[in-house]
């Protein structure tokens, strides 16, 4: 009796269970959200963001309700990294969402293909201005049919940072280095002569890796979504790393507080990294002022690319939404404008993926940092010229994969093609998906 | 010489010949445990079956389906499955006697009534239980960092080479349980502080009068009257090293090469980068499994003979 | 009354009353040879526990590009009142602090009474759907909380608990791990104690009240500070349900000052050492519990 009533409340709980049920899984259910690029916007949203990015749709959320006045913009801290913990499960419940999330670049895919039916399609009021963005954020943040789920916001360009006094004191000209070879070199003078080790990369994520495929053009699945790394240009990256950490080059470290060390230590000559770390050199080492310079990316053979992307992001639309066109207006009134996206280079350092804000003055100015070398312009110079490269569903899992693959080669000093062969197969076997050439 | 103290401590309930008492029980048991029992149902029986649920279903590029037992065949042919379960049963069989035995040395110190600044002693001994996980993983990471690290400059002090901790395989290992043993012995501590507090004196003096030494006291009254309190410290250590997620999320992400990988950072992977939520519910289940077989074990070991 | 002379009985006392005994010069020295490496051994536990606490409290005196560099710094700076001038700017750090502790304050309360009594009806009475109960109770503590989030996040939002206190603390209120450590509390509880309450009338909720609760202070003084730390320190279901920047706890808070290329680490460390203030001084007010005499003032009345 009662255990009886005891159940009574488990049972009603059950039911509603298979009710909710329905529910999981993206909320596939509900017809999907078109947007009319013409329609007129009111009401309130709220922008789910983080750090300097928030700061800056806070600002720009102000002058959004000043020109579109019965608008309301609400604009979230809720985090970096975390955040993907709101949204995956907001995603996987089909509620809870706000109107407008902020995704990186190197997620996007991820959700995008996961959640096929978990974001609006932006293209009818962006589309227009395909043209005008980095072309890789473009592709890397839509859909397989080219719908575009994320908007681009700011760009994660890759340039090579040096610390110009340690190349005056080993006697090399920045201005020389063109290949990857030419750095190693570089850098073997330099250890000889300062002492001080070539780059600083944290060897277990394998995100310097993948840098490397991206500048030649590949990710880790080509267009048939075939497994590619065991590519000539895979193998290449890999040795290249295996060859810096053989010759005492390399320094291996942990985390974020770990890069920011090592280049306060002065244990890094050169940093291939984006645009942005140019923020956290003026945030976090202000006593380096005047020691670094940039060049571009050197390329693994003369006239190949010299440049690639590092992180950066951009804005998405949740199917759920309650006012997506309002989301999607302010989306493309923040991002799809030259002096917006350049006032936010100006004050918040998030570099713009929308090309034509790229020709503002501000990215011609010297950089007092960087003795005076207008650095912004080399980043905006390289931004058109990132290789687009295609994800799948299984990114994730084979970034894992291949991650430890880098650490194989790289500090167990297995061989690079092996370790790369090993990893497509196990990548293989957990996707069931076929190696491209074989 | 401890038999006769402790044979009326046992509830009358469990005592044979005693139906009466324990029916007229019943009805207040009940009560007790009301507020408890309808919280769990309320809250957690829709979770759990649809955690359960979802393990029949995978789901990819938006679209679920039912694959039956498929999830579950899946973990025997995973290579990480048995790589995580080999990581946390190295933690459970090194780690978890380590910490309790420290844990029950340093309460059974702490609760000697000569010991002076005992309070500071105790308030010292918690404080790695109270850290913010934001702290602990900044914290961690300087002073188990290669080049500078606090942890390798003392090293260097008595000549030892800097050892590269966190990207070594082994040592990882080593430092992930050390991390944890330093973060979770005060806790433990605590709980086995409250438990000595109910051992009545009169065992002590009993013990006493029988000859026992201080090492005999210690064996023979305070570890068997520690049982219940012991055997929820293991139990409980025993699910954290089974759930190990935090320490090695922040410290290592399970690398390098998933020396560090545990069942539920993997399971994490799974669901929250990879979004195959049905395998990763799969994977919860399998762990429910082992944890509740463990325990009966240890349940069982545990026991006092009678 | 009876009840008052069994309990002198089993009065808890701290261990070994041997070293109250007077003892002649002898002894004293012997005893001060075997206690010095105690002493010694506590010392170096509290070392090594305390370290990492003085290095946060370093580094909540440095701005944040002092803290990275070759060597650390290790004596405090002069960065203290900017550090928490900008912690409170940028995460309204007091606002925060007093939501966690209300949080906590009413979690604690409500989940120990809820511990407490499942925890005694467990271990001390016997009725239909005990095992049950109790098997419940451990597969909760057994199935990882990574894949309850979703459904539990679903029942949130369809009851509109999202952004509301409630859905932070309702959930978890019946602590699996509280009721677990009551009910190993409560089982080697001496009966006679009870038995003595039954023939002198008393209802078996007085019962537990006056007799039960008092003697258990030390279990439940643990289960106080444990469940007032799981909540404090709580951060993936208060991030899951919080989305107003004012309503955070203390964890979610800190967490957003983590940022894609810059991370306030001074302001992080400060941050997280005010936060285990309140833990510090709720232990040394419940780990007096610990100390022998307890039962004093526990059975007048």
């Amino acid at each position: 009796m009662r255990s009886r009533t005891l159940l009574l409340p488990a049972a009603s709980l059950a039911a509603a269970a298979l009710l909710a049920g329905c529910a999981m899984g993206g909320g596939s259910s509900a017809a999907p959200v078109v947007l009319d690029p013409d329609a007129k916007v009111s009401d309130e949203i709220t922008v789910w963001s983080w750090d300097v990015a928030a700061t800056a749709l806070e600002r720009l959320g102000a002058e959004f309700e000043a020109d579109h006045p019965g608008t309301t913009v609400n604009v979230v801290d809720v985090g970096y990294d975390n955040a993907y913990d709101k949204l995956s499960v907001g995603l996987q419940a089909g509620s809870g969402l706000p109107d407008v999330v902020t995704i990186e670049t190197d997620r996007a895919p991820g959700y995008i293909n996961e959640f096929p039916a978990g974001f609006v399609d932006l293209t009818p009021v962006l589309g227009d201005a395909e043209a005008d963005f980095d072309p890789f954020k473009w592709s890397a943040q839509s859909d397989a049919d080219g719908a575009l789920k994320v908007a681009p916001w700011d760009s994660g360009t890759v340039g090579l940072f040096f610390r110009s006094d340690y190349f005056v004191d080993a006697g090399i000209d920045p201005a020389a280095i063109e290949t990857w070879d030419d750095v190693v070199s570089a850098g073997e003078t330099i250890k000889q002569t300062t002492g001080h080790t070539l780059l600083s990369l944290d060897v277990a994520t394998g995100a310097g890796f993948q840098m490397l495929l991206q500048q030649q053009g590949q990710g880790l699945f080509d267009d048939e979504g075939d497994i590619t790394i065991t590519s000539p240009e895979a193998v290449e990256a890999l040795t290249l790393l295996q060859t810096m950490n053989e010759k005492g080059l390399l320094k291996n470290v942990k985390g974020w507080d770990g890069r920011v060390t090592s280049a306060k230590d002065g244990d890094s000559a050169v940093t291939p990294e984006a645009v942005w770390w140019i923020g956290t050199l003026l945030g976090d080492a202000p006593e380096l002022s005047g020691t670094y310079g940039v060049t571009e990316l050197p390329a693994f053979e003369i006239g190949g690319v010299r440049t690639s992307n590092s992180g950066g992001s951009g804005l998405a639309v949740p199917a759920q939404a309650e006012n997506p066109q309002l989301a999607a207006a302010f989306v493309e009134y923040a991002l799809a404008d030259a002096d917006r996206q350049a006032s936010m280079m100006e004050h918040e350092g998030l570099f713009p993926s929308y090309l034509p804000a790229l020709q503002g003055d501000y990215f011609h100015e010297p950089q007092e940092y960087f003795g005076g070398q207008p650095v912004y312009e080399l980043f905006a110079e390289q931004t058109a010229n990132i290789p687009p490269i295609t994800f799948t569903t299984d990114n994730a899992e084979a970034s894992d994969i291949v991650a430890n693959a880098v650490v194989a080669a790289v500090l167990n000093g297995a061989d690079p093609e092996s370790a790369l062969q090993d990893a497509a197969e196990q990548i293989a076997t957990a996707t069931g998906r076929e190696i491209a050439g074989e | 010489m401890v038999a006769s103290p402790l044979a009326g401590r046992r509830p009358a309930t469990k005592e044979s010949g005693r139906r009466t008492l324990a029916r007229r029980l019943q009805r207040p048991g009940v009560w007790f445990v009301l507020p408890a029992a309808l919280l769990l149902v309320i809250f957690f029986t829709y979770p759990l079956v649809t955690s359960l649920w979802q393990s029949f279903f995978a789901t990819s590029g938006g679209v679920t389906s039912w694959v039956g037992l498929e999830q579950y065949a899946r973990l025997f042919a995973d290579p990480l499955i048995g790589k995580s379960l080999a990581n946390a049963a190295l933690i459970l069989i090194v780690q978890v006697p380590l910490m309790i035995a420290l844990a029950v040395g340093l309460a059974y110190l702490l609760n000697q009534s000569w010991l002076r600044f005992r309070g500071g002693f105790r308030l010292f001994a918690f404080l790695p239980a109270v850290t913010t996980l934001v702290a602990y993983a900044v914290v961690f990471r300087v002073m188990l960092a290669t080049d500078g690290g606090a942890v390798n400059q003392v090293f260097a002090v008595f000549g030892v080479e800097p050892v590269d901790w966190l990207n070594n395989e082994w040592w990882a290992r080593v430092a992930l349980i050390a991390a944890i043993t330093w973060r979770w012995t005060g806790y433990n501590m605590v709980i086995i502080l409250a438990g000595l507090q109910s051992i009545p004196a009169e065992l002590y003096e009993a013990a006493r009068i029988d000859g026992a030494g201080r090492w005999q006291i210690f064996t023979r009254i305070v570890i068997p009257q520690l049982r219940p309190v012991l055997i929820f410290t293991t139990v409980t250590s025993t699910i954290g090293a089974l759930q190990l997620f935090d320490e090695n999320y922040i410290l290592t992400e399970g690398g390098p090469n998933d020396a560090t990988l545990t069942p539920v950072l993997y399971l994490y992977k799974v669901g929250f980068r990879q979004f195959d939520f049905g395998y990763a519910s799969a994977i919860a289940w399998l762990l429910v499994v082992l944890t509740a077989v463990i325990a009966i074990i240890q349940f069982r070991l545990m026991r006092e003979k009678k | 009354m009876s009840v008052t002379s069994t309990l002198t009985s089993v009065n808890p006392r701290t261990t070994d009353a041997r070293d109250s005994r007077p003892a002649g010069a002898g002894p004293a020295l012997r005893r001060g040879i075997l206690r010095a490496p105690v002493y010694l051994l506590l010392a170096v536990t509290s070392v090594l526990a305390v370290v990492p606490f003085l290095w946060m409290v370093v580094a909540s005196t440095h701005p944040t590009s002092e803290l990275f560099g070759t060597p650390l710094p290790v004596l405090p700076g002069g960065e203290l009142w900017a550090n928490l001038a900008r912690l409170q700017e940028s995460v309204n750090f007091s606002q925060v602090m007093l939501n966690s502790l209300g949080i906590a304050v009413i979690y604690t309360v409500f989940s120990s009474i809820v511990s407490i009594m499942c925890g005694y009806g467990l271990a001390t009475y016997r009725f239909r759907g005990r095992g049950i109960l109790l098997g419940v109770v451990l597969v909760t503590m057994m199935i990882p909380m990574q894949v309850l989030l979703v459904p539990l996040f679903q029942m949130m939002a369809s009851a509109g608990w999202i952004d509301s206190y409630q859905a932070v603390i309702l959930p978890f209120l019946a602590n699996a791990f509280g009721i677990f450590l009551m009910r190993q509390g409560f089982l080697d509880f001496p009966v006679s104690l009870i038995e003595a309450a039954r023939i002198d009338g008393a209802s078996e909720f007085r019962t537990f009240y006056r007799i039960v609760l008092p003697v258990a202070r030390p279990q439940i003084a643990a289960l106080v500070i444990y469940t007032f730390i799981s909540q404090w320190n709580a951060f993936i279901w208060p991030l899951l349900m919080l989305n107003t920047e004012d309503r955070y706890t203390v964890p979610v808070a800190l967490n957003t000052m983590i940022g894609m290329s810059r991370v306030d680490y001074s302001g992080l460390m400060l941050g997280s050492l005010l936060a285990t203030l309140p833990l510090m001084l709720l232990f040394l007010v419940f780990q007096k519990q610990f100390v022998s005499g307890l039962l004093g003032g526990a059975v007048k009345g």
